[in-house]
This record gives structure tokens, sequence and C-alpha cells, in this order.
């Protein structure tokens, strides 16, 4: 059964790609430029909660895609009818990656914002601190593209360090 | 369990102190903490090894190091063991300390836990039922019977090369060094 | 009940290693009666001695002098509190005014603890010691109604001369007047002791053991000796004051154990109460009861 929202978000936005996966589960995919539109039509519609941003590297189209998990968190907000989980997905370059922030939309994004600069290295501008949250070290490129050589990471920083010498005195 | 033999209780009571007291710190890094709580609640009662898990490392001189360790988990483990008093032993758990385990090629892990503070013993696993921390606590006596679990003395005998091995990895330490050089000469 | 003529030498020498070991065996079969509570077997009785014996063995670090004595003034408070208390027929260092230097001297193992756990400069320890005090402030108020009770029904300050009333006629605390204050200070005996639901100082979970939190090696070692003596002293105290004492030392270690296995009880099951529950519960029934007592007893002269 389609839900209600399709239809009001294709009336809505052009270009928008809508499929609905599941009963309960909504992915879309938008421009760059109208994301912001969208996450604050969702708000707007009472999905006010957002539960995740997340990135996906796609090397062989040499883009990010970037993917952001919006639903009703609130039980009041919606009517039993219209609940959905909302996956709003765009596409943005490789090359230099640049977005804007949604701190403005939903407040709760700092923190999954800090963590996708420091893990693939996307400037999202506006963010009050982009400072590291999780590593303690630097890279050479961020550690979860899918270019970043993980091996050899390894080999040449954790297996050089040596083997405390041990002359047989235990 | 080898506790009724009086005449090597009355030899060496240091000793057999150490092997009966073994309080330790409650310190829950990555996925092996979950292994504690029944091993030291009511089913595999741990009490009775005289295993207790003490509220400070001040209080401590077992340390666990349960499951994998990232490189800031290991800033916060080697201020832990530099609190304890010494004679402390040190226990592995899981295949993580060990060479790595399931993050070997990870680029936040400490895959050989060995380099940077040092391991009397490990329990192999992932992760190691309750009872392996038991056969690890009466291996660990024997252990401290033939006065093989040195991992103390190791670690002031070679804390430069421990320490070097420390801020390969960290960067420089922020505390100043536990033995000055000169004692270790 | 006549009192063993022994030199004050030596009961200074004895009654002090006497009651330390006692105290570890009471440690030993709270641990123990606590796991077989918990259907599980427990340490050996024994275990308070071996974990004793290894923090005398460890290489402490040490905070400094004030640091140092302060937890050897703590234990030398306990002991000498210990001196003045009649256990069976082993005679108390004086007899007169017993009950009031009880009083003075029983603030000074705390205050020793709260001197050197200051010292670590340690956050959780501060938290502990004003938990504490905050604590012994509510405990005391009861506890001084109820000694107040007693020294007006016997008309004596000296504990010797109320044990020797109680033998003569019957324990105290199955006397008229006497048993509302009697179950006063049953309500308050787990605050004195630091047992559940009052072991709100030695929060393992919340405050990182409290004003323990700085102690290792040896000196852990003389706080968990002193925590012994605590319990021994305060039950002793109880046992004198309300059951009578004994003819004995074996009698009088038989109703210390019933007393102990009693509280420990309640020990094993209670969760903790806050400090403010704590303080608001002590100042309410225990110390109302105990405020009956008293005038029931000025009443009934």
């Amino acid at each position: 059964m389609t839900h209600p929202m399709v239809k009001n978000l294709k009336s809505m936005f052009k270009p928008i790609a809508v499929k609905q996966q599941d009963e309960r589960r909504i992915m879309l995919n938008v421009p760059k430029d109208s994301l912001m539109s969208v996450l604050i039509f969702l708000k707007n519609s009472g999905y006010a909660h957002l539960g995740l941003i997340s990135c996906v590297d796609r090397i062989a189209d040499n883009k990010f895609e970037l993917v952001y998990i919006v639903s009703a968190y609130v039980e009041e907000d919606v009517d039993d009818s219209m609940k959905a989980t909302f996956v709003v997905s765009t596409f943005v370059s490789r090359k230099d990656p640049r977005f804007i922030t949604c701190i403005p939309v939903f407040i709760n994004a700092e923190p999954y914002e800090r963590e996708l600069h420091e893990l693939y290295g996307i400037v999202f501008e506006g963010h009050p601190r982009l400072t590291p949250l999780l590593l303690e070290r630097e890279y050479p490129i961020p550690p979860m593209r899918k270019d970043f050589d993980s091996r050899a990471y390894v080999e040449e920083v954790f297996d050089t360090v040596p083997f405390v010498d041990q002359e047989d005195d235990s | 369990m080898d506790r009724n033999q009086l005449i090597k209780w009355l030899k060496t009571p240091a000793k057999m102190s150490h092997k009966y007291s073994l309080h330790a710190v409650y310190f829950c890094t990555g996925c092996g903490i979950i292994e504690v709580p029944p091993s030291i609640t009511a089913r595999w009662d741990a009490e009775r090894f005289g295993v207790v898990p003490a509220a400070t490392p001040r209080q401590a001189n077992l340390f666990l190091i349960t499951g994998y360790v990232s490189v800031k988990t290991l800033k916060a483990i080697i201020r832990t063991y530099e609190q304890m008093p010494s004679p402390k032993y040190s226990v592995g758990f899981g295949s993580c300390p060990i060479n790595g385990g399931m993050y070997w090629d990870s680029y936040n892990t400490i895959k050989h836990l060995d380099k940077y503070i040092p391991i009397d013993g490990w329990i192999a696993g992932c992760m190691p039922r309750p009872e392996a921390i038991f056969v690890a606590v009466t291996h660990l006596w024997t252990l401290i019977d033939k006065d093989m679990a040195d991992g103390y003395k190791r670690y002031e005998k070679h804390y430069s090369a421990f320490r070097a091995n420390q801020e390969q990895v960290l960067g420089p330490l922020p505390w100043p060094p536990l033995f000055s050089s000169r004692e270790t000469e | 009940m006549e009192l063993l003529n022994m030199h004050p030498l030596i009961v200074i020498v004895l009654t002090p290693i006497a009651a330390l070991l006692a105290g570890l065996f009471f440690m030993g079969v709270t641990r123990k009666f606590t796991a077989r509570i918990h259907w599980r077997y427990g340490p050996p009785i024994t275990q308070p001695l071996i974990d004793i014996m290894r923090m005398f063995s460890q290489r402490p670090v040490s905070h400094g002098t004030m640091f140092h004595g302060g937890v050897i003034l703590s234990l030398a408070g306990a002991l000498a509190v210990l001196l003045f208390i009649p256990f069976g027929n082993i005679p108390p260092l004086s007899g007169s005014g017993g009950l009031l230097v009880i009083l003075y001297l029983l603030l000074v193992a705390p205050l020793g603890l709260a001197l050197s756990s200051g010292e670590g400069a340690n956050p959780n320890a501060s938290i502990g010691i004003s938990r504490k005090l905050m604590l012994s402030l509510g405990y005391e108020v009861p506890l001084l109604l109820i000694l107040l009770t007693l020294m007006t029904r016997y008309g004596t300050l000296s504990i010797y001369d109320i044990v020797h009333a109680q033998q003569e006629t019957q324990w105290a605390l199955v006397t008229v007047p006497l048993f509302i204050s009697g179950i006063a200070y049953i309500l308050i005996l787990p605050a004195v002791l630091g047992i559940r639901p009052f072991e709100v100082v030695q929060a393992a979970q919340e405050i990182s053991s409290g004003p323990l939190v700085e102690y290792s090696g040896p000196y852990l070692g003389l706080v968990h000796l002193e925590h012994g003596l605590t319990l021994v002293i305060n039950i002793a105290l109880f046992v004198n004051l309300f059951m009578g004492g004994a003819q004995n030392i074996l009698l009088f270690f038989v109703k210390m154990i019933i007393i102990l296995l009693a509280g420990l009880s309640i020990n094993a099951v209670f969760p903790r109460l806050r400090t403010d529950q704590a303080v608001s519960w002590l100042w309410r029934w225990p110390a109302l009861l105990a405020l009956t007592g008293l005038i029931t007893v000025m009443i009934w002269r």
C-alpha cells in the first residue's frame, strides 16, 4: 500500500527519486541543492527525529552518498497510518567533498557530521566544531575511504613497533 | 585447588597471599567484559578463588584486559596499570590483545598488547567462557609459585623500551616516566 | 560476675591482638554468610587474613605524612576504644566513666580516616568522607539518647556497673522501660556497623569506595583491620549494654556472633539508601523511639 507521503513528496519536489521499499520504509534520492528543503518538509510533517547521518563511498561513480535517516520518534507527532522511516540520500562530489550542515534543522546532527568529517573528510560548512571525535592519530587520507590501504597502514605503523627485548630473565 | 598445602604456605606466606587474593580491576575494554559479570555472580562464583572486583586500581593486583584495545583505550590502560601497586599481574583476555584478533588489519587498534605493557598470561577465545577465567586463574597460581609471573619486574627493568613503544604509537605522553632510567641500570 | 585479675599491661597487649583476630574472623564470616545467602559457595573464612597479608606485602604509593599519619590515627583510635569495653570477664582499662570516654573515642577513627583520605586529592574521597560524617550525624542523635536512657536507668557512667546490674536481674533488652531503647538501638545498629542499608560510605560502584579510593598496599590493610575492629567494638557495645555482657568470653563471643548473623541477614538482601534518605530515617523512627524510651525512664522512677 503506497504511503500517502510518497505522493506529497513527488508532487512537491522535482526531480526526486522515491522508492517505497517496505510498508514503513521509504528511500528518497534528491540532488544536493534540494536536500535541505526535503528535510525541512519532513520535519514539518511531523518526522522530527534524525536517527543517523551516514556516508557510502561510491568510488566507481566518484561520489560520496550522504544518507540521512529521519523518522517520527514521539508517538503523537504523526498518526498511526502515517508512521514511516525516511532514508534520504544525496550525492556529493568526491574530489572536494563539501556540504552544508543541517544543524539548524536537526540540532542533534553535530556528532554525526563530526564523525563523517573525521572518517571521510567531508567538510560541513557552518558546523561549530569539526575536531576529531574518535581517532587519536593522523592518517594520510581519511581512513574509511575505499582507497585507504588499511593493511599497508597497519604494517607501517603497528607492526614496526618492536617487541620488548626479553633475554631469558623470566 | 591447591589450598591445603600448609607447609608451602608457612614457607612463603607472601607468595601464598598473592595467589589467593587476586583483586581484579573492573576495567571494561571492548566486548570481553560481558563475560566477567557472570563469573562473579552466583552461578560461576569467582569469590571462592579469592577473585573479587576491586573498586579502584590502587586496591587491585590483577588486571584483566578483556577484548580489543583501541589507541585511545591504550592510554587509559597504561595509566591504570601504572597506578596499581606492585606486585601486579595482568592477563590478556580474548584473541584481540594476543595478535589483533578480528581487528587484525584495523587502522585504530593495537595488535600485540605485549609490546606496550607486560602481560603475564593469555586466555584464547572470542570470547572465552567464564570457566576459562578460572582455568586462567589457577594457571596464574602455578606461574606465581614458580616465580614466572614477573610482568611488573619486566616493566621496571625494560621501562625505557616499553615507554619508547608507547610513545611511538601514542605520540609524546603527557605524564612523566614512572621509573627514572637510573634505577633500571 | 567476677572480673579476672589481670595486670593492665597484659590487658593492653592481649586485648587488641585478640580483637584484631576476632575482627578478621567476623569479616570472614560476613563474606561466607553473604555468599551462602546468595546461593554460592563463597571464600573460606580465612580469606580476609589472606587479603591483609597480601596488602601488607605490596609496595604502596604514599601521598605524604598526613596520609600516613591519619591511617595510623584511625587504627589507634579504634584500639583505644577497645580497651574500655569489657569482654566477658576481661577487665576494661578503667571502670569509672566508661561510657563518656567511649563516646568521645568513637569519633577518633572516622576523624583519622577523614584526615588521611583528604590528602589523596581525589574528589571521590571528599564525597565519601562528607557522606560518612553526615551518616554519623544521623546515628549519633539516637545513640546519645539511648545512652542517656541507660545512664539514667542504672544511675552510673560505668559500663561494668551496667553489665553487673543486668547480670543480677535480667537483660536490659527485655526489661519493661528499656526495651523501647533496645529496639531503637537494634534499628540503628546497621548504621553504626556500616552495613546495608546504610552502606552509603563505602559505595564501591558509586564513588569508587569513597574514602578508600587512594589507599594501596599497607594502608589498605590497616583500613581493613580498622573495619574489622569497628565491627567488634560496636557489636560488643550492644551486647554489653543490652544483653548483659556474659560470664566468660566464650559466651560473649557467641552472643556477638548471633548479633552479627542477624545484621548480615539484613545486609545481604537490602540495597543502599541515599545519604539524605538514611539521615531522615535515622532521625525519625529510631530517634523517636529513643526519645520515648528516655521520657518513659525518667517518668518511671
